[in-house]
């Protein structure tokens, strides 16, 4: 009889539907986690020193963007430089990568305003296993502290001396290209002393009641390069007695990297200890 | 089997149209079904009003509704939604496809049944059409820089090359922005057949502001450090900022038509300021008059309003943002900021010309506090406007007298300023902390404040009497809910709306989208930015600057404040007398924030034009990073008088940050992923 026949087809047509549909729901997510590790550090084309910075989003840039997805790729999210100027992440899915950095040296990925590329000093490699890859930079300024900070009445007093670590020349051979160029750009604009609790100080450590900053106007900081400059923490907020602070000093330029992003990136001195008696 | 199936039942004509899908048939051919189709063009217009949340975007969400919260400066809550401008939970894109789907659909079918009206009507439709789309192109320029114009219905399913659109260059999108509000302007009547519509005056007022924003950041890119502009990487196009050959061509053109557009509303005489109880020379008078205006619906000065009606369409300000005595179940959502308080006249200042004066001292961390009987005292000269935008503590609000105060001092007088640091970096450094407060060093207790309200009042006794530390409505240092900043709003509450019918979703005053002293303000800063170019009146016969003078004392004598001494000219300071009256006239009407952006003087670098008139942002921020204070009123029970101290946020304090890329949005990455010509912005 037909009827019979209808209604036992559709409890096969139904399970072969669920069946159809469904197959994925039982299954476990057994897609490998990412394990490979890519390693870098960026260091001083002239000198081999380590380009010192913040680790946040003011810092060092390090940019990921896996090639096999085509030309319409995303980047992976940013992750940032520690404050030795290394950088590390053990995440990373195996795979061929763009690896790109920003931070206070002159960009590695240069081109022209209208888009029409000059230079490009990202790296393309396969990430498998431990990968390690070394960027060769021209930092803007290299920032000093010299001699031992004083201590006096809860204020630090510390001499800070700012070189340049590329040339206003090469600065501007490299730069000019770009476009919109300015010779303002190279203008040391302040000088930072951070100051607070943690050993990773920085601008995002910093403890602003204590860090203060010297600015400069125009090209005024000109004469004072390579000269020792004397800069206190603050001293309307005295730091407590008895405490152990660590203090860096900083200072830039008046040029963003990258460029458009309007964030003017910090060159910075080694951490120092300071103990406040 | 189943062809049996499929042949049994389609033995009847299928061509027919179904009768459970609405077609253009039933909605376009005539006026009741047009009514249904503009009502669905208009509840999904991204407007910003009562159901909108910066921090959230446009999903019409009126969750905690509260106004000027979003890092202006202008008030501050204690909940997370208090924070910088820099993006929006739903960023404003696939929504507005959707919409712009609906406009370009009504723009192709319409012309199908021109027959069926007269032409004033027909053109009426097609101009809403131009006109929603006109405002989300704007809307979405002002977020993202340029983005992809979709101008046409686009079939879907199709081939990718025609579903797949590039973002146009800022420059086309403001383009495209112009023509659509042109062509809305000359399709529009004055009178539209529908309430709550857009006419002829709301696309042209509208197109002012978008001109005004358009003019506003080809010229202010130029002031950001590094020149806000760039290529996208797809596909080459400048997505954001302007070339450096175009910029000043385009400032111009715009900021003229800004202008234009602003006069012809002008011109028509259609509207005016609200100014039905308004008596020259009572300051009463005015602070009523300003406090009727935003439910009055038959205000001259309205030219786009959004009617809300209870128990359908409603929303909960109220709920939100009344007084602490008043909640139901939340409130104090928008604390006015006393940074925000010194842009208004009628208040003794310290050399700076602008930080109010609360000491005899050089600056509000010197000299002795001045003492006032009442807190109302402080306020006595203060201008009508601001009366009718903050509650003061001591006002009356919903006949209450709205106590407000931070503590209770008991030693002696004169008093010097409680805190020793004033400046940004001693920000953490609050009352509570003081050994005056908590008798810690071996100092002796003279200051009472609370931790929170009812039994958590700490009980100062005076003369045998007990008396609570804190106000009515705190604040409460341990509690965000009481009082934040020693203000409270006023604009926009509904003060006839019964206590006990406080509630979420119970309010139903309207919120006016576009009012005649926007379009007033829009002509000043064009007027003032032309001159500053040096373009000659774009109007026939204008004096530009008479103009904008004009428009600024017309606007200042309605709130009561100052006058100005003589004519603006083409300098900076008059532009910032504009945009300082702007910020003050505007304010808590989800304008400023945009003025903020599009002015550039949200990064660190240009934060010095932040108030609209220039302030040392060093005295309210750090690098990226700003606060913002309150004006915290304290008792003196040796004085029986009150006193004001200044300083940060001390409840819930908000820390804000921008930096230069904020400046345009970054596109919602799985539209960049998915698409083969999206760009992102290049400087992210």
């Amino acid at each position: 009889m037909i009827m019979k026949r209808i209604f036992t087809y559709i409890p096969v047509l139904a399970a072969a539907v669920i069946a159809a549909s469904s197959c994925s729901l039982f299954q476990l997510d057994n897609a490998e986690s990412p394990k490979e590790t890519i390693k870098g550090k960026v260091v001083d084309v002239e000198t081999g020193d380590p380009v010192l910075t913040d680790q946040g989003s003011e810092g060092i840039r390090v940019r990921l963007t896996e090639l096999s997805y085509g030309e319409n790729a995303t980047h992976n999210p940013d992750f940032y430089c520690r404050p030795d100027g290394t950088f590390q992440n053990t995440k990373i899915f195996k795979g061929n990568y763009n690896i790109r950095i920003d931070g206070p040296f002159i960009p590695i990925v240069r081109e022209t305003s209208d888009g029409v590329p000059i230079s490009d000093g990202s790296i393309v490699t396969d990430i498998k296993g431990t990968t390690e890859v070394e960027f060769k930079v021209h930092p803007f300024l290299k920032v000093e502290i010299v001699g031992e900070p004083q201590v006096s009445g809860g204020v630090i007093t510390a001499q800070v001396k700012v070189t340049r670590a590329v040339s206003k020349e090469t600065f501007k051979e490299l730069v000019e290209p770009m476009g919109g160029y300015s010779d303002d750009f190279t203008n040391v604009t302040d000088i930072q002393l951070f100051v607070g609790y943690s050993s990773t100080m920085g601008y995002r450590a910093r403890d602003t009641r204590w860090s203060t900053a010297l600015e400069f106007g125009g090209d005024s900081f000109e004469a004072k390069l390579g000269e020792p400059v004397t800069i206190q923490s603050s001293t309307s907020t005295t730091i407590p007695s008895g405490r152990k602070v660590f203090i860096r000093a900083a200072a830039r330029i008046n040029y963003d990297t990258p460029r458009g992003s309007g964030t003017r990136r910090y060159n910075y001195s080694e951490v120092m200890e300071v103990n406040i008696p | 089997m189943a062809a049996v199936l499929m042949s049994v039942m389609s033995c009847t004509e299928m061509d027919l149209p179904p009768k459970n899908t609405v077609t253009d048939d039933d909605l376009l051919s005539n006026q009741a079904g047009m009514s249904i189709y503009m009502a669905t063009l208009y509840s999904k217009m991204p407007w910003e009003d009562f159901k909108y949340m910066a921090q959230w975007g446009i999903n019409w969400n009126g969750w905690l509704a509260s106004l000027g919260i979003e890092g202006t400066g202008e008030a501050l809550d204690r909940d997370g939604v208090c924070t910088s401008f820099t993006g929006e939970d739903t960023p404003y894109w696939s929504r507005a496809f959707e919409l712009l789907r609906n406009a370009n659909h009504l723009i192709a079918a319409l012309p199908a049944y021109s027959g069926n009206y007269p032409e004033v009507t027909y053109n009426e439709f097609l101009g809403q059409a131009y006109f929603v789309r006109a405002y989300v192109f704007y809307k979405m320029a002002c977020r993202f820089g340029g983005v992809p114009l979709v101008t046409t219905e686009i079939d879907y399913p199709g081939e990718e090359s025609k579903i797949d659109l590039p973002r146009a260059s800022e420059r086309e999108t403001w383009e495209q922005v112009l023509a659509d509000f042109d062509q809305a302007a000359e399709l529009l009547p004055v009178n539209p057949t529908f309430e709550g519509t857009a006419n002829k005056y709301a696309a042209l007022a509208f197109k002012a502001e978008a001109m005004l924003y358009a003019g506003s950041v080809a010229k202010y890119n130029e002031t950001v450090s590094g020149r806000l502009t760039g290529i996208g990487e797809k596909t080459g196009v400048r997505v954001i900022g302007f070339a450096e050959d175009e910029w000043q061509d385009c400032s111009k053109k715009w900021f003229s038509e800004a202008y234009k557009a602003a006069r012809e509303v002008m011109k028509s005489g259609k509207y005016s300021l609200y100014k039905k109880s308004w008596a020259k020379g009572d300051r009463e008078a005015q602070y009523k008059n300003m406090v009727a205006m935003w439910k009055d619906l038959t205000s001259p000065e309205n030219i786009l309003v959004k009617r809300y009606e209870y128990p359908t369409v409603t929303h909960g300000l109220d709920a939100y943002c009344s007084p602490f005595i008043f909640r139901a179940p939340l409130c104090s959502g928008s604390c006015p900021t006393l940074d925000f308080i010194e842009l208004f006249d009628g208040f003794d200042r310290y050399d700076d010309g602008y930080t109010i004066r609360v000491t005899d001292g050089n600056s509000n961390a010197t000299g002795n506090y001045l003492l006032y009987d009442s807190p109302m005292d402080f306020f006595a000269n203060a201008e009508p406007r601001l009366r009718a935008y903050v509650i003061f503590p001591g006002d009356v609000f919903k006949k209450r007298e709205i106590e407000i105060r931070a503590g209770v001092y008991t030693g002696s007088a004169p008093i010097k300023p409680l805190l020793s640091d004033y400046s940004y970096s001693g920000a953490n450094t609050k009352y509570q902390h003081l050994d005056i407060y908590t008798g810690s060093n071996g100092a002796a207790k003279k200051l009472y404040l609370s931790p929170n309200s009812g039994t958590n009042q700490e009980i100062v006794k005076i003369d045998g009497k007990s008396m609570n530390a804190a106000g009515e409505n705190g604040p409460f240092y341990s509690n965000g809910e009481g009082n934040l900043t020693g203000l409270y709003l006023r604009k926009y509450l509904d003060e006839d709306l019964a206590v006990e019918n406080i509630g979420e979703g119970k309010s139903d005053q309207p919120f006016i989208l576009m009012r005649y002293a926007d379009v007033l303000l829009a002509a000043a800063e064009s007027a003032v930015e032309l001159s500053l170019a040096g373009v000659s009146s774009p109007v026939e016969g204008d004096n530009m600057l008479e103009v904008a003078t004009t428009a600024i004392n017309d606007i200042r004598e309605r709130a009561g404040a100052t006058l100005l001494s003589g004519s603006l000219t083409a300098s900076n300071e008059s532009r910032d007398v504009v945009r300082k009256e702007r910020r003050k006239e505007l304010a808590f009407e989800h304008k400023t924030k945009w003025d903020l952006r599009r002015w550039r003087v949200l990064d660190e670098n240009n934060r010095d034009g932040f108030w609209g008139e220039k302030r040392d942002s060093k005295e309210f921020s750090s690098g990226t990073q700003f606060r913002f204070k309150g004006l915290y009123p304290f008792y003196s029970s040796e004085t029986g008088k009150y006193f004001f101290d200044e300083s940060y946020q001390w409840v819930s304090m908000k820390t804000f940050g921008y930096n230069v890329v904020d400046y345009y949005f970054s596109i919602p990455s799985g539209e960049v992923s998915k698409s083969k010509y999206i760009d992102q912005q290049p400087n992210r």
